[in-house]
């Protein structure tokens, strides 16, 4: 009898099966959907987004997993996503389960026990496979590795090749001037005359030749250039000489309309011919215009080339690290090793250096930096992501790279800083020009500069 | 006794070799009632296919797909018709007060504005002046760009420049991210002051002027103004295929409506961009059962689609399966679903409905869009056959697992015991025989000890033992040829007139053989013979 019942539980098991067919059949490999968002908007959207399709298409199939971009924003814009999320405010998006963030926007999000450890779904191998430098920027409260490296950056100069050029042909400066912050001042006056030039009619009319995207990075990699150290704590330390040296070759050049005041990219700047050359991220490269717009609407090619971040005479080679990462955070195990299989997929050499070769970010393995960089570098088709690489080859030989500092507020000072430099900057270019009226421009520069920094490090 | 039973053996044995009865004739009880338990199962597994072949069963698969389809294209249309709804009204009051604000600031500069182009130093101070409207209509559209084009140049004297036009074209390069404090807007044509002085960066892709040297969007909707004056904007307004302005890498789909200033000049358009990514992060199919289902919007044409003309959400791209200038012929109807078809191949199947993106008054009404959900066909019946295959297997997984436990089950509760049931009747001892557990064998050997019993009981009762019997058989094998013939007619119960009648002998003859019958069986009645004979017959001998 037990075994009458054995064979009826059997048949009727079998039963079940059938009738449950309808409803189950094409659902049992249903692939697991993992949200992402990333910060590569504009033009590098378009190589993301073919990489993500491919990863869906390829390894994703395999391994069951969905990558869904749910949003694509600018780093400030997902910082503020990111923060509502773990901050569980009132219509706040859930949080993605792979998204690129700063180090303070992870370490916000690590305080709160949200991203997952990434020694632990990575073995030590598979970490010593990428650029080491890169991989500590990613290991924030204790060392844990939160961050994972996917696109760095670093800083170069980007040069109007075509009106340095024309510039040079009659001027006689070199680019070999261009390799330090003073040279590239003095090639500074020297264009502004030469642009004071072209418009004999109007006097003082010259050009700015140079700008810096960044006047907090170009700050603190300058005084670490000099062997000082620009933050001191969670504060600027302005007192130091080696600071005053590094406001002294801004602030001036700024004041007497050398180097460019503007709220916004020096590749603004570059496309209507304002400025020459400009220090800025990698990531910016695809940003620059290959023509120069005049204010009649008259264009010319413009031909970029890309330098080394310059140093200070005397100073070390020493350039910032940037870009942000991916984070993983916090679901289910099997959700976090799917995340973990994308973020593979995505570094690997050959996907590192498609992503690397249209977007401007620097390769994060050392395959990808090396070997296959040399034996690929011929075939990207962007000419300024080739010169790009090359530089960025030379750099990673010949510089050190700076982690900038990590503390809560860092944002809002730079912010401050930056802000407060082009106001007193723009203040005393006014003043100086007054002045200059009834001095001379030496001079009135010296008026004008004699209390700006004591004045500009009063307002910290 | 055990001398009647041997030759009842003998008898038995007898009929074992007849081969009416013989096992190489016949195939066993036991294999039989196998073969019928297979035809049973198969007729009932033919018959299952047969009903559910006749039900739709094999099809509702691709019926309860075209549900799924039809839902998605219900909720692709209607989110459609009313963004592009939504946005057409948002250019047209674009236009309207575009138009008026235009003709103010022209008219306090002393021109009309259908005489811009002879005054280009005015350009960028108009164009400004209109900045914050147009930034105002880009937010509270939710469109990814907002656009004025003038019908002028700033500079008439450059080589080209009778397609280069002055204008503002401004993007929004988040317009998915409805909360964001700081909106990524970007200057994407225009003069770069205007960025500069409100703080916004120029795109990459940055020009001062539109190149209108081939753009629908500014000389449809302008030209439609020219030659249709009384109507309203509302009728003239114009939405461009998916393109790619000169100098730019991003497709986009731009609604454009033409600025008119009081007195019926047309004097430039304005409008409205709904972005390649804005519309694939709206119209988002749920692609949770098909991976490579998208939701398209596309212009139509002699039941054709153009796949380069066309915005697609889905994370499949479908653009890179059929070509990026394929054409999609609609092809016929199967199971509520429609074929797309490139060249002789069925490459997608879907469902697709039109969609209105004018009013039926508008000079351009005439043109047909189409909102569709496809999927590539691949992917579909895939789905539909596995669903078979499993629903298959699993029948035939039902039949055999109902043939092996019928087996077993007929074997271990059926077959057997009647096999050993069988086997004990053969057994000499009927009424040591162990119980069989199966009623009707049960109940057969009880009847056979019982008629044993009562042939035993029987022939005592008549003095007849067993031996007298057996004897009884003894004599008469001594019988002649016609004495066996008037014996066996005595025990059908004749007598002597009818033998004689029946054998055509005398009665004398009759009587003759009679005298030996009796001499030689030691009886002396024919009723004896009767009795004999019956006795014999109840324990199952027939006397030849």
């Amino acid at each position: 009898m037990k075994k009458l019942l054995l064979y009826c539980s059997i048949l009727g098991m079998i039963s079940l099966l059938l009738a449950a067919v309808p409803g189950c059949a094409g659902r049992k490999a249903e692939p697991a959907i993992l949200t992402l968002w990333h910060n590569y908007g504009g033009q590098l959207k378009e190589t993301m987004d073919e990489l993500i399709d491919e990863f869906n298409e390829t390894v994703g199939t395999g391994e069951g997993i969905i990558i869904s971009v749910t949003t694509i924003s600018g780093s400030a814009s997902i910082h503020e996503k990111l923060v509502m999320a773990a901050n569980d405010e009132p219509g706040a998006s859930p949080l993605p389960d792979i998204t690129t963030a700063y180090p303070k926007t992870a370490l916000l999000l690590a305080e709160k026990e949200l991203l997952v450890d990434l020694d632990q779904l990575f073995t030590a191998e598979e970490l010593s496979r990428y650029v080491p430098q890169f991989v500590e920027e990613g290991r924030l409260e204790g060392g844990s590795l939160y961050i994972f490296p996917t696109a760095k950056s670093t800083e170069v100069l980007f040069l109007n090749r075509t009106i340095f050029d024309r510039f040079a042909r009659e001027t006689g400066a070199t680019i070999a001037d261009l390799e330090t912050f003073e040279g590239i001042a003095r090639v500074a006056v020297l264009y502004y005359d030469w642009t004071d030039r072209q418009t004999p009619a109007v006097s003082n009319d010259g050009k700015a030749f140079f700008m810096s995207d960044s006047l907090f990075n170009y700050a603190l990699v300058g005084c670490r250039q000099l062997g000082a150290d620009f933050i001191d704590g969670d504060s600027i330390a302005f007192s130091s000489p080696q600071y005053a040296r590094v406001w002294e070759s801004y602030f001036k050049p700024a004041v007497l309309g050398r180097a460019a005041i503007y709220n916004g990219y020096a590749t603004d700047l570059f496309k209507t011919g304002e400025i020459v050359c400009s220090t800025g991220s990698t990531a910016g490269v695809m940003f620059f215009s290959s023509t120069v717009t005049h204010p009649d609407n008259t264009t010319e090619p413009a031909e970029l080339a890309i330098l080394p971040y310059p140093f200070f005479e005397g100073g070390a080679k020493i350039a910032m690290q940037r870009g942000a990462g991916m984070c993983v955070t916090r679901s289910t195990r099997e959700r976090e090793r799917m995340a973990a299989v994308f973020l593979k997929w995505f570094t690997s050499p050959e996907n590192n250096l498609r992503f690397v070769s249209s977007t401007g970010y620097l390769p994060v393995t050392g395959d990808a930096f090396g070997e296959i960089m040399s034996r690929e570098i011929e075939t990207i088709p962007h000419e300024k992501i080739k010169e790009l690489l090359s530089t960025c080859r030379i750099m990673q030989k010949e510089y050190a790279f700076l982690i900038p500092p990590l503390f809560q507020g860092i944002d809002e000072l730079q912010e401050r800083y930056e802000a407060g430099f082009k106001e007193i900057a723009s203040f005393s270019r006014e003043s100086c020009r007054e002045l200059a009226l009834n001095s001379t421009l030496e001079r009135a520069y010296e008026a004008v500069a004699e209390s700006a920094l004591t004045d500009f490090s009063n307002q910290f | 006794m055990s001398n009647i039973f041997t030759r009842i053996r003998g008898v038995r044995r007898r009929l074992q070799q007849n081969p009416r009865f013989s096992d190489a004739a016949e195939m066993p009880l036991g294999q039989k009632f196998y073969l019928f338990l297979v035809v049973l199962l198969l007729t009932i597994f033919l018959g299952v296919i047969a009903i559910l072949q006749l039900t739709g069963t094999f099809t509702a698969g691709l019926a309860e797909k075209a549900r799924y389809f039809e839902n998605e294209l219900v909720h692709a249309s209607t989110r459609m018709a009313s963004q592009y709804g939504q946005i057409s009204l948002q250019t047209i009051d674009l236009a309207k007060n575009l138009s008026r604000s235009i003709e103010q600031q022209a008219l306090g500069m002393g021109i009309s504005p259908g005489h811009l182009a002879g005054h280009p130093h005015l350009l960028e101070e108009i164009i400004s002046g209109e900045c914050d409207e147009a930034l105002f209509a880009l937010q509270l559209s939710k469109s990814s760009g907002v656009f004025l084009i003038l019908d002028a140049t700033i500079n008439p004297a450059l080589e080209g420049a009778a397609h280069s036009r002055a204008g503002l074209y401004i993007k929004n390069m988040e317009p998915n991210i409805i909360s964001a404090s700081s909106p990524n807007i970007i200057i994407l044509r225009g003069f770069p002051g205007i960025g500069h002085e409100r703080l916004l960066p120029l795109h990459a892709q940055w020009r001062m002027e539109f190149d209108v040297s081939e753009a629908p969007y500014y000389h449809h909707p302008m030209e439609a103004a020219k030659e249709h004056p009384h109507l309203p904007v509302s009728r003239l307004y114009y939405w461009s295929d998916p393109v790619r302005l000169p100098g730019t890498s991003e497709e986009v789909m731009l609604c454009a409506a033409p600025l008119i200033d009081s007195k019926g000049s047309v004097f430039g358009v304005c409008g409205l961009e709904i972005s390649a990514m804005l519309f694939k992060l709206s119209h988002m199919p749920n692609n949770s059962d098909y991976r490579r289902l998208f939701g398209m919007l596309s212009p139509l044409k002699d039941d054709r689609i153009e796949l380069g003309r066309s915005f697609f959400a889905g994370g499949y791209l479908a653009k890179m399966i059929a070509g990026e200038q394929s054409v999609l012929q609609i092809a016929k109807q199967r199971h509520r679903f429609h074929t797309y078809r490139q060249g002789r191949d069925d490459i997608f199947m879907g469902l697709h409905k039109s969609i209105q993106l004018y009013p039926q008054d508008s000079v351009f009404f005439h043109q047909q869009w189409v909102v569709a959900v496809m999927v590539p066909e691949k992917d579909l019946m895939v789905s539909v056959t596995r669903l078979n295959i499993i629903r298959f297997i699993s029948l035939v997984l039902l039949v055999i697992a109902g043939v092996v436990i019928s087996f077993n089950l007929s074997n271990r509760f059926f077959l057997r015991p009647l096999s050993r049931g069988l086997a004990m009747i053969r057994a000499s001892d009927l009424e040591a025989a162990p119980r069989t557990r199966i009623p009707e064998i049960d109940n057969l050997i009880d009847y056979l000890a019982r008629r044993n019993r009562e042939l035993a009981e029987k022939a005592r009762r008549e003095n007849l033992s067993l031996e007298t019997l057996d004897r009884f058989l003894d004599r008469i094998a001594e019988l002649t040829p016609a004495e066996r013939q008037v014996f066996k007619l005595y025990g059908e119960e004749c007598t002597a007139p009818e033998i004689a009648e029946k054998l055509c002998l005398s009665i004398n003859t009759i009587k003759t053989h009679s005298k030996h019958i009796y001499m030689k069986l030691e009886i002396s009645s024919r009723k004896e013979i009767a009795l004999y004979i019956t006795l014999l017959q109840e324990i199952g001998i027939e006397i030849d």
